[in-house]
């Protein structure tokens, strides 16, 4: 609240522009070094709707980002979400005689900050005009900022520059900045400089959900997203196909609630607070530790833990997240309101299925994906079955003929026995080699179990 | 002005019908109407519905027949059932009448209800025909009260006569095929009779398809008299439950010569999943009853045959296991109603029903525990602590619940207790938490210190 009223006071007292507020030439200087780094990124985009597995094709421009003198460009996350995989992405470097046009690879997103990194690739090495970002700068509620960005398509995607204001500082789920009003399309995802022309951020509009905030849920109010939550993929950026960093983020394998002050009236404890433990996942280390449903967590690897509200269940989450695969840490908790202490050995967090390996048969029509640990928590399904997901059903192909529906496990396929998707497609390989006139599907839909009756016709050899 | 707007039409329609249809057969729908009409029931019972965490009761429009001089009328359980608390009736000649609801069937959709008559006071009848010998292209008529209109006939002819409705109609009516009809059946012909020319009740129409023209559905006669006579004698339906489902072979192959059904799922901790049967199986036999579906329209009277077996009893399942033949012993267990009963809880604004199997294989719980909250009022204390539909109350204050009855006991003491607090041990699919209702707090507190 007092921020918010500090905020309007800001912009009604300011009387000068951001820009105005610069240094003399700080703002002709940072231009002329960021302003190369800028590129236009054109893209194709595919939108697979997940109940038909119908694909949708259409093409995007969007603002990219230099970062790296190899190549790496950073642009904004939306690019890549659940169901829209962006093809034939090219990266325009330069304006005017200079500019240059190049075709770059997709990198794997990473899951914890709303950005996608592309690497340009082009014919011959050369070395990129890139923006180095400064770590670990604060700034100041007011203090005046420079956002780059590119004009759009009519103005042949001119660079420029807009002036702003640090509106409002956000403490959770961890430090942002806010701008003092919105931004343009063509800035969105481009660098954020501070009055001694540091590149403190990129501006970016939306929090992933893991940040607190659903995809698009807030949209409309510009931030910073600080260089420190994108660096670390910048100096080790993550592969085209394997998950680098998710890999490395510890997992305890529970989940939990706020212990509020009601509860802990209830359940007669001292105020000094924890997290109760809701939910303990199936084979998790925090389940083989021996903790249990219903503890409260005080202290986890010597940091005191206390979430009164929803959201600081989050910083939980981050604390096991970064304490390191491998790692014991101590827990410490209360059980009945007796004060106990366990170790417990963090394991990498299990893949999520956004992530997940997929495979697509293009003989009987699925593509499918493993079963992960999130989407057996979704729905709800033991540890006792093994299978693959269906992902999607390609319209007219054999399993849609046979009334297959996306969200169907395979249990079984022509009588082999699948568990993952290895199984999966050396059985369908061997269906191919046998060329069987039906291939019955032993599959779980909902709780249920049952049969369906692909009848591929073969072509001729 | 709007009755005009109401006749017009159906002068309109008359006519028509009077120009291209022959007058022996204008006499035969004549003469069958003339013979169901007057045994005719505009049935509007109260009804108590559950919705947005609250008991309501509203009234729902309906139509039946009356079967038997005394006074018992069939119509569809949607229609009056063991939800109904007053069931009002209009006959023919416009008498008004009170109804009893001697019981129903969920699984069938059929209901038995008895006309609280003067004494001695006998009624017109239907005469019941039988279903199994209709034939598609056979002219039919729907009577009852479309939309509330009391009295109303609509002509067609039979579509089908063993639709197959699979979805969530198979899991609602799985032991009948219906007889698709293009004769009008609209909301409020439900429970009326589907008729044939020869003036003999065929069906109880039930069902349309939305969106589409003429296309509605009918209980066949055979399948509703079986279920009066069980209703008649028990005062409901008992039917067995063996926890599996089943499929036709051509689920697995398109081979006419494999014979038997198909096990498609098993459930846990059901009989059939104690006496070892396996999905993928082959049901030969029932107690040296040859059981065979090639096509899902020949599935129902398997699972009838199933479900006919007598409670708590063994039988005997001749199955095909991968080609080896085997003879399984199976115990059955009665099946329980389809939805359990439902009350509302005033003081948290929440309904909450009982744990059916169904819910249970679906929370993955492994014994039948809890109460399941089927709905919530906005703003009140359930609401406000965050309870929602769908979720499984396991605990209360650290007690297990054992049932519906003995939640409705706790929340009774919580409330008589006044405490401030009440904690209840949640599950919601795989993720378990705790809710804390706030009680109090509402009108009626007096502050401390005030005196008026």
């Amino acid at each position: 609240m007092l921020q918010t009223a500090t905020c309007i006071a800001i912009a009604l007292t300011q009387t000068i522009s951001a820009l105005g507020a610069m240094p003399t030439g700080t703002v002709e200087r940072a231009h002329e070094r960021v302003a190369p780094a800028l590129c236009v990124v054109n893209y194709g985009l595919e939108r697979t709707n997940p109940a038909t597995g119908q694909v949708d094709r259409s093409s995007g421009s969007t603002l990219g980002l230099i970062v790296s003198p190899d190549g790496l460009v950073m642009v904004r996350g939306h690019m890549q979400i659940e169901n829209l995989q962006p093809f034939n992405v090219r990266v325009v470097v330069g304006q005017g005689d200079e500019e240059q046009d190049y075709p770059a690879k997709v990198l794997r997103k990473p899951d914890n900050v709303n950005v996608l990194f592309l690497k340009i690739e082009p014919p011959t090495p050369r070395t990129f005009p890139h923006v180095t970002f400064a770590r670990g700068v604060s700034l100041g509620l007011g203090e005046p900022v420079m956002a780059f960005g590119l004009l759009g398509d009519t103005f042949d995607n001119a660079r420029g520059v807009q002036g702003r204001f640090i509106g409002s500082i956000l403490d959770s789920p961890r430090r942002y900045y806010g701008l003092d009003t919105p931004v343009p399309n063509g800035f969105i995802g481009g660098p954020c400089l501070d009055a001694n022309g540091r590149v403190v951020g990129v501006v970016g509009y939306d929090l992933t959900r893991e940040q607190g905030g659903d995809l698009y849920a807030r949209a409309g109010y510009p931030l910073v997203y600080q260089s420190d939550l994108f660096t670390r993929y910048i100096d080790n950026p993550p592969s085209e196909t394997e998950l680098t960093e998710s890999a490395e983020d510890a997992w305890l394998g529970v989940f939990t609630q706020p212990l509020t002050d009601d509860l802990a009236r209830y359940w007669n404890l001292p105020a000094e607070g924890g997290i109760v433990i809701s939910t303990m996942v199936d084979g998790s280390p925090a389940e083989s530790s021996g903790l249990q449903r219903g503890d409260i967590v005080t202290r986890f690897n010597g940091v005191a833990v206390r979430a009164r509200q929803d959201r600081d269940v989050l910083d939980f989450t981050k604390l096991v997240r970064e304490t390191g695969v491998g790692n014991e840490a101590e827990v410490h908790f209360l059980r009945d309101g007796e004060p106990m202490t366990l170790t417990v050995t963090l394991v990498p967090r299990p893949t999520a299925a956004a992530d997940a390996l997929e495979f697509e048969d293009d003989i009987f029509g699925l593509t499918v994906r493993d079963l992960t640990t999130d989407v057996r928590i979704m729905l709800n399904i033991g540890p006792d079955v093994e299978g693959v997901i269906v992902r999607r059903v390609k319209s007219g192909s054999w399993a849609d003929l046979a009334q297959m529906r996306p969200g169907a496990i395979v249990l079984e396929f022509g009588g082999i026995p699948v568990t993952n998707i290895e199984d999966f497609e050396a059985a369908v390989e061997r269906m191919a080699a046998e060329r069987p006139a039906e291939v019955a599907v032993f599959c779980r839909v909902g709780q249920r179990t049952g049969f369906f009756r692909l009848q591929p016709r073969w072509p001729a050899e | 002005m709007n009755r005009l707007c109401l006749i017009l039409p159906v002068f309109a329609v008359l006519a028509a019908g009077c120009a291209t249809m022959p007058a022996s057969q204008d006499r035969a729908v004549l003469r069958a109407r003339d013979q169901v009409a007057p045994a005719m029931v505009h049935i509007r019972p109260v009804r108590e519905v559950f919705r947005r965490g609250e008991r309501e009761e509203v009234v729902v429009v309906g139509s039946g027949f009356i079967i038997s001089p005394d006074g018992y009328v069939i119509t569809n359980e949607h229609v009056a059932g063991e939800r109904s608390t007053l069931v009002r009736c209009v006959l023919s000649d416009k008498e008004e009448i009170e109804a009893e609801v001697i019981g129903s069937d969920p699984f069938t959709d059929i209901a038995l209800l008895k006309l609280k008559g003067k004494p001695g006071q006998t009624f017109p009848t239907v005469r019941l025909g039988d279903s199994s010998r209709l034939e598609a292209g056979q002219t039919v008529m729907a009577l009852g009260s479309p939309h509330g209109l009391a009295r109303s006939v609509s002509l067609g002819i039979v579509s089908v006569t063993d639709r197959y409705l699979g979805g969530s109609d198979q899991e609602r009516a799985p032991y009948n095929n219906w007889i698709q009809t293009d004769a009008a059946i609209n909301p409020g012909n439900s429970g009326g009779p589907l008729v044939n020319l020869r003036g003999e009740v065929i069906g109880v129409n039930a069902r349309k398809l939305t969106g589409a023209d003429n296309v509605g559905f009918a209980i066949p006669i055979n399948i509703a008299r079986e279920v009066v006579e069980d209703i008649k004698d028990n005062g409901r339906v008992e039917r067995s439950w063996l926890g599996m489902t089943v499929q036709a072979t051509t689920s697995i192959t398109d081979n006419p010569d494999r014979l038997g059904v198909v096990i498609g799922s098993v459930d846990p901790y059901s009989p059939a999943a104690q006496s070892g049967i396996r999905p993928g199986d082959l049901i030969l036999a029932v107690n040296g009853h040859p059981v065979h579906a090639r096509f899902e329209e020949e599935l129902p009277p398997v699972r009838k045959r199933l479900a006919d077996l007598p409670v708590g009893e063994t039988a005997t399942l001749s199955l095909d296991r991968g080609g080896s033949m085997m003879d399984l012993e199976v115990v059955t267990l009665e099946k329980s109603e389809m939805r359990g009963e439902e009350r509302a809880l005033d003081a948290w604004g929440c309904t909450v029903t009982e744990v059916t199997p169904e819910i249970m294989a679906r929370a993955r719980l492994t014994e039948r525990a809890g109460a399941f909250v089927s709905g919530t009022r906005e703003g009140g204390m359930a609401s406000n602590a965050g309870l929602g539909a769908g979720d499984i109350v396991l605990s209360v204050d650290g007690e297990p619940v054992r049932n519906l009855a003995h939640f409705l006991e706790l929340h009774e003491e919580a409330v008589d207790s006044g405490r401030e607090l009440v904690l209840m041990d949640v599950k919601r699919g795989a993720l378990t938490r705790f809710v804390l209702l706030k009680q109090g707090g509402s009108a009626g507190a007096v502050a401390p210190g005030f005196d008026g």
